[in-house]
């Protein structure tokens, strides 16, 4: 038995469903924000334990560097989107988002 | 030594996560995702990716949680009211049992199956260097981080522009 993939496929489980959960449970935007990156650390952590399997670390890099890119991507524009929101509603819920227009 | 390390930064990003839904302070919970970061970091050095490591380190930890930081300080208004805190407890009560529980199951269900994957290393092919990769043979991922942060550098720009007053 390999006690190291267990405990990472766990981790990674475990990461996966918290942030499944903070998504579920907050309309909040920033914290929706976190939990997408939560998700994302998972699939990182993922990515990067095959590549080390495999012998393939060059290559799961390259993998983990183009998902940072998408991380920072996404967190710059989704918190771009919540100060918009800010602006025009005085708070950050995601239900009011059905209001924007333009 | 290596699995303990690994082990240890297992359980550090485990608990930071959860920190980062429970704790009601959005800057607290900002600065748990980065302590997060920076143990993935720890994970990746230990397992050879020295690279993904840096790029962890220097931009999860440090540039994403500075336009968290920025994003916070910008939009949440001050609600210290006890009724919120409250509601937010409410909220994430159950996720440490859930975790709890979902963890003990895949724990049991992995070792009653006998699920193991091969040691690092047993199926190690001729590895060529990251530089070698990245430049050579993901050319196509490079032209796809430039066209994303072009059009998340666009999105910024639509989303502040300011409209025409009628």
């Amino acid at each position: 038995m390999n006690v190291l993939s267990i405990a990472i496929l766990t981790a990674a489980l475990l990461l996966i469903v918290t942030g499944l959960y903070m998504l579920v449970r907050t309309y909040n935007m920033i914290r929706i924000i976190i939990a997408v990156e939560v998700a994302m650390k998972a699939i990182t952590l993922l990515l990067a334990y095959a590549g080390w399997l495999n012998g393939q670390t060059a290559l799961s890099q390259a993998f983990v560097v183009t998902i940072i890119v998408m991380e920072v991507v996404v967190a710059v524009v989704a918190a771009g989107l919540a100060i918009s929101s800010f602006r025009k509603n005085g708070d950050v819920d995601i239900r009011r988002l059905n209001k924007l227009n333009g | 030594m290596t699995t303990f390390i690994i082990v240890l930064c297992l359980v550090v990003m485990v608990g930071f996560a959860i920190s980062a839904a429970m704790l009601r302070s959005m800057l607290k919970s900002a600065v748990s995702l980065a302590a997060m970061s920076a143990a993935l970091a720890v994970i990746l050095y230990m397992m050879g990716a020295i690279w993904a490591a840096l790029f962890e380190l220097s931009v999860c930890v440090g540039l994403i949680t500075v336009v968290f930081i920025s994003a916070i300080s910008l939009t949440t208004p001050d609600r210290r009211d006890e009724a919120h805190a409250a509601d937010h407890r409410r909220r994430f009560a159950a996720l440490p049992f859930i975790l709890i529980a979902l963890g003990a199951a895949i724990i049991a269900v992995l070792v009653y199956t006998g699920f193991s994957l091969p040691l690092p290393g047993e199926e190690a092919v001729a590895e060529a260097t990251f530089n070698q990769v990245f430049w050579q043979t993901r050319q196509a991922d490079i032209l796809g981080q430039i066209l994303m942060l072009l059009a998340g550098a666009f999105a910024v720009v639509v989303l502040f522009k300011e409209g025409k007053k009628i």
